[in-house]
């Protein structure tokens, strides 16, 4: 896990995708081939930092690893760019969640190994609504 | 290309099976496989299977397999596609059989999830998604399918007792199939009041946790003079998805289904309206609903009010999930698919019971990996 | 003391942006009452309340990357991070926000000092520029703060962040460190040994001996060095740890209430350490015009102060336009909870 992290702490850290340089589609996860002309040309770019919730629900029951975390909300957001992103949802009081509502990225931990191990951070997101 | 017969089924009951091991597991359901053919030597073992690595710290499941049952110089090994595992498994033993390459294989799906706890059962099955944007995240497995049921029911206007209803043709189906993991008839309230697990999916719109292995022996059709009528795979096709939902264009379409099921029918030489028995991948009541809309049953968002009116109950136009899905049946990952295609032999076999589809001829098995990213279709047919 | 050299602060070295973090929850003080004093009358105070996902790290960067903003500076040259409520012991934070703000070729540190290692990044960053060995750095104070529960301290320690991102001055700069004078003393009022998870205090002995006679002894040196009075100053800042000792000691040297009202954050965010001092001058930047003086005044235990006057500049009005969050505006959207969430939200309640 703490490598597998390392590798992606730009990704993380700061939204990092890709854009295709022959037809500036934009993806986050990075795309390896472009989805949309299969150009194998893409750089690296931030995504926005905005967007509006499409989706989103309140896990009760967690995963091993995100103990005493419960319960979360996951959503998925679109971003002004129109990429679709996974994220976490924090400070946002759960009946105040509807679809559409505006979010903004911000950095967070992920993950705490109990005090002895990594601390993962990485994005999330709060709702302006 | 020869015809690809399925000359036995074997498995075990779905549920806790606190003294047996995955071998356990798997020896069994292959041994009740074999049983009925011993002068069949397999010619190939395929264990379709998950994630023993992380419930059992065990792999090389096929030469663990293959030695245990004494068949040692058999080729044996594992294939592995998330929750289509089992699907996948048969695929490439169909494929075998089918292409002559060999005239019998043993196809034997097996996983072990109660030695895991929930938490843990949870990752296990994220991996199923992206490690590194899902799975980091704290998304599981279950969260993605809260938020797909959530657009869903958003999208088409899709009531909750209308949600409710696939899990309720499940349980009551399961109520009267001997394996099943849970026997109990339940109702669409009872599901539509269950406890939220992750909203709008409540506890009983979830297929459960559960140790199981089912095996079949394929053959080529000379090794059967049986006086009973075979049951012939006429296809089997597997399609895949981008990866994530979130990098699909519309996430509420299940393309890779869509997509093996059309070819599968092509093959098999039959539309729609010819399927008279249905197994489709109830892991969650959302992805049901999605399924059935993805092969055609259902127009799109018209799956779940569908069930609700009936049209999937056993007495329907469609009956599925006719020993219980994946639901009321369970769930134990890489076994789905098979079990499910041994379902689908016991109906066209006459041998279903109180649960028997009267008069079956043609039977549709759905299993899909990660949200609908592997899916296998297969059509089996009575001859 | 008056007698040594006033500290030289660099005059083409200025502020040119800030940011404040402050998280979203509020722990009122009678909550704290309510459980460990059977309802006695407690301080009128709603501390700042990091969440379970927030550390000194996360706000960090909240509040670095509000700064660049402002700023609009593309390029660092030092990253330093004050605190003393670091998630590691061993293993800097200041390297992960250099990643966060994709800024590589950074001298970069975590300082402690107590409540005063914010203003002490301040200036090293200061000195840093003026030396000419870089051109831009940024200065953070933050901390999330914990008082042992039931102790004095947890009606007050709270979680936030300040970020000052300091360059060479031009026609944009918002502030300047005119004079520094900086004072300490071994005087052991409030400490944490390492392992420890909540500090120990010597309670009254943190009044007089400790906050009184640094802050004092650091403000008068700066008022001999640089001829200044108390008059000179439209805003005056001190170290907050409650509400009462930043009023007492800014009367005690002359100031008036008008002086330090603005800066005075206690009561809406309790004492956030190493951040307390930075946020009171990013509520007073938030408002102060161009020329206006600022003392500002740090106390960290242990112990020690630093005194710094601070003109306002030209670029004040232009910035404060970019600035994404005021002070003011963090405060509005604080949420009120109770003690069993904070507790959760702190890690407090052990699984
Ligand atoms: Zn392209």
């Amino acid at each position: 896990m703490a490598i597998s992290y390392w590798r992606r702490r730009d990704r993380y850290y700061r939204l990092l995708g890709n854009r295709c340089t022959q037809c500036n589609s934009e993806y986050y996860p990075p795309a390896y081939l472009c989805r949309r002309c299969g150009s194998e040309s893409l750089v690296d770019v931030e995504m926005p930092t905005t967007g509006q919730i499409l989706t989103y629900t309140i896990l009760r029951e967690v995963m091993s690893g995100f103990e005493g975390q419960q319960p979360i909300v996951i959503g998925i957001v679109q971003l002004d760019n129109g990429v679709k992103v996974l994220g976490q949802i924090v400070d946002t009081p759960l009946d105040a969640l509807k679809i559409g509502c505006r979010v903004r990225l911000v950095f967070r931990k992920i993950r705490d190994e109990s005090n002895v191990g990594q601390i993962y951070y990485g994005y999330k997101f709060t709702a302006l609504c | 290309m020869a015809r690809v017969i399925i000359s036995s089924v074997g498995y075990t009951r779905v549920g806790d099976h606190w003294d047996k091991s995955i071998l356990d597991l798997a020896v069994e359901a292959a041994r009740k496989a074999l049983k009925p053919y011993p002068n069949i030597r397999p010619e190939v073992i395929i264990v379709g299977n998950m994630f023993s690595s992380q419930s059992s710290k065990q792999e090389h499941l096929g030469a663990l397999l293959a030695s245990a049952l004494n068949l040692t110089g058999t080729p044996a090994f594992k294939v592995e596609a998330a929750c289509a595992s089992g699907g996948v498994a048969f695929n490439v033993a169909y494929s075998k059989v089918r292409s002559g390459e060999v005239s019998s294989a043993l196809v034997v799906g097996v996983e072990k999830m109660r030695d895991l706890d929930v938490s843990e059962a949870s990752l296990a099955l994220s991996m199923a998604e992206s490690a590194e944007y899902t799975q980091f995240m704290g998304a599981s497995f279950l969260s993605l399918n809260g938020m797909l049921a959530r657009l869903y029911m958003e999208t088409y206007n899709v009531s909750r007792s209308e949600l409710s209803a696939f899990p309720a043709i499940a349980h009551t189906n399961a109520a009267t199939a001997e394996h099943a993991q849970f026997r109990k008839a339940i109702s669409v309230e009872d599901v539509s009041r269950s406890p939220l697990v992750s909203d709008p999916l409540r506890l009983l719109d979830c297929a459960p946790l559960g140790d199981g292995a089912a095996a079949l022996l394929l053959t080529s059709e000379e090794f059967n003079g049986d006086d009973e009528s075979m049951v012939e795979v006429l296809s089997s096709k597997i399609s895949t998805d981008i990866f994530s939902i979130y990098e699909r264009d519309d996430m509420l379409r299940f393309n890779a289904t869509k997509d093996a099921a059309s070819k599968a029918f092509s093959e098999a030489g039959i539309s729609v309206e010819d399927v008279d028995v249905l197994e489709v991948h109830d892991a969650f009541s959302v992805s049901a609903a999605l399924s059935v809309e993805a092969m055609g049953f259902s127009k799109e968002g018209e799956g779940a009010k569908d069930a609700a009116r009936g049209l999937y109950a056993l007495k329907g136009r469609y009956p599925a999930l006719t020993f219980g899905g994946l639901k009321g049946r369970g769930h134990p990952v890489g076994a789905t698919g098979l079990y499910q295609i041994a379902e689908l032999w016991l109906q066209l076999k006459g041998r279903g019971n109180v649960n028997q589809v009267e008069g079956c001829r043609i039977g549709v098995a759905q299993n899909i990996g990660g949200v609908d990213t592997t899916s296998v279709v297969s059509v089996l047919a009575r001859r | 003391m008056g007698s040594n050299p006033a500290m030289k602060t660099p005059k083409d070295a200025a502020i040119a942006g800030y940011g404040v973090y402050i998280p979203r929850y509020r722990l009122p003080s009678e909550e704290v009452a309510r459980i460990w004093r059977g309802g006695e009358e407690a301080p009128l105070i709603k501390k700042a309340v990091a969440a379970l996902d927030e550390d000194i790290t996360t706000m960090a960067v909240e509040a670095a990357r509000r700064a660049l903003k402002m700023a609009e500076v593309k390029e660092l040259g030092a990253i330093f991070v004050g605190t003393e409520t670091k998630p590691y012991a061993v293993k800097p934070t200041s390297t992960i926000v250099a990643q966060a703000l994709a800024q590589h070729k950074v001298l970069a540190s975590d300082l402690e000092f107590a409540c005063k290692a914010g203003t002490e990044a301040l200036q090293l960053i200061l000195a840093l520029i003026g030396s000419g060995m870089i051109e831009s750095g940024l200065a953070i104070g933050v901390d999330t703060a914990q008082g042992r529960p039931g102790d004095d301290l947890e009606f007050t320690a709270a979680s936030a962040a300040a970020a000052y991102i300091l360059s060479k001055r031009d026609g944009d700069s918002i502030a300047v460190v005119e004079g520094a004078s900086s004072y300490v003393s071994d005087t052991t009022d409030f400490w944490r040994r390492a392992g420890q998870p909540y500090p120990r205090h010597l309670s009254r002995f943190t009044g007089e001996p400790a906050y009184f006679h640094h802050i004092q002894s650091a403000v008068k040196n700066l008022f001999a060095e640089f001829g200044y009075k108390p008059s000179d100053f439209k805003y005056a800042v001190f170290h907050q740890p409650n509400p009462r000792f930043p009023v007492e000691v800014a009367l005690r040297l002359g100031f008036n209430l008008e002086q330090i009202k603005p800066g005075l954050l206690n009561p809406y965010v309790g004492n956030p350490y190493a951040a307390n001092s930075l946020l009171g001058l990013a509520a007073v930047l938030d408002e102060a015009h161009v020329n206006d003086l600022i003392l500002l005044c740090s106390f960290g235990s242990g112990a020690g102060s630093d005194a710094l006057s601070i003109r306002v500049l030209d670029g004040v009005e232009v910035k404060r336009r970019k600035a994404q969050n005021k002070v003011m505006d963090m405060l509005k959207a604080a949420v009120d909870i109770d003690y069993a969430t904070y507790a959760k939200l702190r890690g407090k309640i052990v699984g």
